[in-house]
């Protein structure tokens, strides 16, 4: 009897938890808003999708700014996009939004912690899956996105992956083997940067070149 | 008709009160038919799992369901493996139609579940696999090249979550291991959907576990001879027959008592209703002693105040019936997302179904439950005396 119970629930359920909902919110938003921003004392989620800040005509507009198509089943109009307005008092003093974005083994979640005026603060990664992973998610490669914004990464064009004026020529890759993944990296902090400016400005004032 | 609007009337006269007495009811019916829309949702649910598979007869190592409990409650440990030599002395047995080699593996993933770590289940599979399960469609991609070929066929979900296509690859942290995805699955609601599949030789050489099975899949010619094919391997040594019928015999068993608590409830839930309408149409055949009592000085019979209180009761129950259908229906997905919650092991599917034949059976239930409630304070109504009831009502 207990075996077969067991057995039922090894072959009817334990397959069924082992992968959660597609989608790039923080893994523990208490906690990782309170390490990002240690004097922050709460924080709004706000959940969105493009589909109701824009629909197709966004859509257009997004990828023009990206400079890349979006994939159209994982970055298509009904994937729920969640972000973060983080409070001092009643003040907000960041936003932190995470993107998921295809690797070249598996998906990278790029989590981006800006200040109010959208300077990258603080980056790191939910998730990814990579040989070098240890190399991606090291300090001394996240490190060198602190204090970009989205101008810099406008520079960066994504087509021919050419690293133009700017910082962007600074960000060396820290990985051996994995180009694919830095680039993923980039075009992942790039989308990240224009939702979350589209998100806070809408859609006429968002995702502008500055 | 006239009855029909005097007992409206008198129900409006106290619009909190019959409000109240209705979501009494009303609730009492949601109860119900949430619950045997459960009781339906999760047995078809469980059937439909189980008879994916695609096999009826599961050949495991001995202990094998004691480790895959440890897997599940700690997230980890291994899985108990049998030799391959079981599978080729089985495959000879003629009453067989298909079987299907299984090699299951785990691997840790701290990133997954939130954090909080989780398992990948990896499952090496043979061209018989594709037969016990033809349902199985590709999404995009094909099959493996090769018996040995580094590559993988990867679920819906398990796609879906690390946005893989065919042509990608797929990396398997703990053995430094990069594998090529040709194919992704079509969506089949099953566990199958969350699986990393690749070739069987593959999986016995990059975990490391040349010449060993976790299962067995087995489908026979006759299910009649299910018995004796049974009794046939338990003298096998090392192995243990998993019957799927038997399983879900178990399960069902398992519910059915689980079943008996719930009907439990929803008869307390129905009881208290009752008991609510009584009291309620009790307080007002009181409160209106003496209007009755004028009625019937002025000529209204026995059955005409019966008929009148009986309707009112019932009035309360078919209302009551009509909104908790209502909510049933508008809470399904709610009650749906508690019980995935409450159970996380629960099948895959519909959990809670909910039939035109279910609502209407609960309305029945409703407007018989009515007409039963109704009874006696229509009995206590239509006995008293005109004169009596006019004086006490003073």
């Amino acid at each position: 009897m207990r075996k077969l119970l067991l057995s039922t629930l090894l072959f009817c359920g334990i397959y069924l938890n082992v992968f959660a909902a597609v989608g790039c919110s923080l893994d523990d938003p208490d906690r990782d808003v309170k390490r990002i921003f240690p004097s922050s004392s709460g924080y709004l989620t706000k959940l969105v999708t493009l589909k109701e800040l824009g629909g197709a005509p966004l859509l257009d507009q997004i990828e023009e700014k990206l400079g890349d198509k979006l994939d159209p089943v994982y970055e298509d109009l009904d994937v729920p996009y969640a972000y973060y307005v983080v409070l001092k008092g009643k003040e907000p003093i960041g936003y932190i939004h995470g993107i998921n974005q295809k690797g070249k083994f598996g998906v990278l979640q790029i989590v981006v912690a800006t200040d109010p005026e959208e300077k990258i603060i603080a980056l790191y990664y939910q998730r990814i899956s990579s040989p070098e992973a240890s190399k991606f998610r090291s300090a001394a490669f996240t490190g060198q996105f602190k204090g970009l914004t989205l101008p810099d990464f406008y520079k960066y064009n994504l087509a021919d992956n050419k690293l133009s004026g700017w910082a962007v020529t600074k960000i060396t890759d820290s990985s051996s083997n994995s180009p694919e993944d830095f680039r993923a990296t980039l075009r992942g902090i790039k989308k990240d940067l224009i939702l979350l400016d589209y998100f806070l400005h809408g859609q006429k004032n968002g995702g502008v070149k500055k | 008709m006239k009855i029909i609007s005097v007992a409206f009337k008198n129900l409006r006269r106290k619009k909190i009160r019959t409000g109240l007495t209705i979501g009494g009811v009303a609730i009492a019916v949601a109860v119900l038919v949430s619950l045997m829309g459960f009781d339906a949702g999760y047995q078809k649910s469980l059937t439909n799992d189980i008879d994916k598979m695609g096999y009826q007869v599961l050949v495991t190592a001995k202990g094998c369901p004691y480790e895959a409990a440890t897997l599940m409650l700690k997230g980890g440990g291994g899985l108990r493996y049998m030799e391959q030599e079981v599978y080729d002395k089985i495959t000879k047995d003629p009453r067989i139609e298909k079987i299907t080699p299984q090699l299951a593996a785990t691997e840790f993933d701290k990133d997954r579940q939130n954090g909080q770590g989780g398992i990948i289940l990896y499952m090496g599979v043979s061209d018989s696999y594709r037969e016990l399960k033809p349902w199985s469609k590709f999404k995009s991609g094909k099959w493996f090249s090769g018996e040995d070929a580094d590559e993988v066929i990867i679920g819906y979900e398990a796609a879906e979550l690390e946005q893989r296509s065919a042509g990608d690859q797929i990396f398997i942290p703990n053995l430094n291991k990069t594998l090529k995805v040709v194919g992704i699955f079509e969506r089949t609601g099953t566990q199958d959907d969350g699986i990393v599949f690749m070739p069987l030789k593959t999986a016995q050489r990059i975990f490391d576990l040349p010449g060993k099975l976790s299962g067995i899949g087995i489908k026979l010619k006759n299910i009649g001879q299910m018995s004796d094919f049974e009794e046939s391997l338990y003298n096998e040594p090392g192995i243990q027959v998993i019957s799927m019928a038997q399983v879900k015999g178990t399960i069902f068993n398992l519910v059915s008592s689980s079943r008996a608590m719930t009907n439990s409830i929803a008869f307390i839930a129905i009881l208290i209703a009752v008991i609510g309408v009584i009291n309620t149409i009790l307080m007002s055949v009181f409160e209106r002693t003496k209007e009755i009592g004028v009625m019937k000085a002025i000529g209204a019979s026995r059955l005409d105040i019966f008929r009148i209180i009986w309707l009112e009761t019932t009035l309360i129950c078919i209302l009551g019936g009509v909104l908790g259908d209502i909510i049933a229906i508008l809470g399904t997905s709610i009650v749906e997302q508690i019980i995935r919650k409450v159970l996380p092991y629960a099948p895959v599917g519909k959990l809670v179904i909910i039939t035109p034949s279910l609502l209407l059976g609960s309305f029945i239930g409703a407007v018989v439950m009515g007409l039963a409630a109704g009874i006696y304070p229509a009995y206590r109504a239509s006995s008293m005396r005109p004169v009596e009831a006019i004086r006490s009502g003073e």
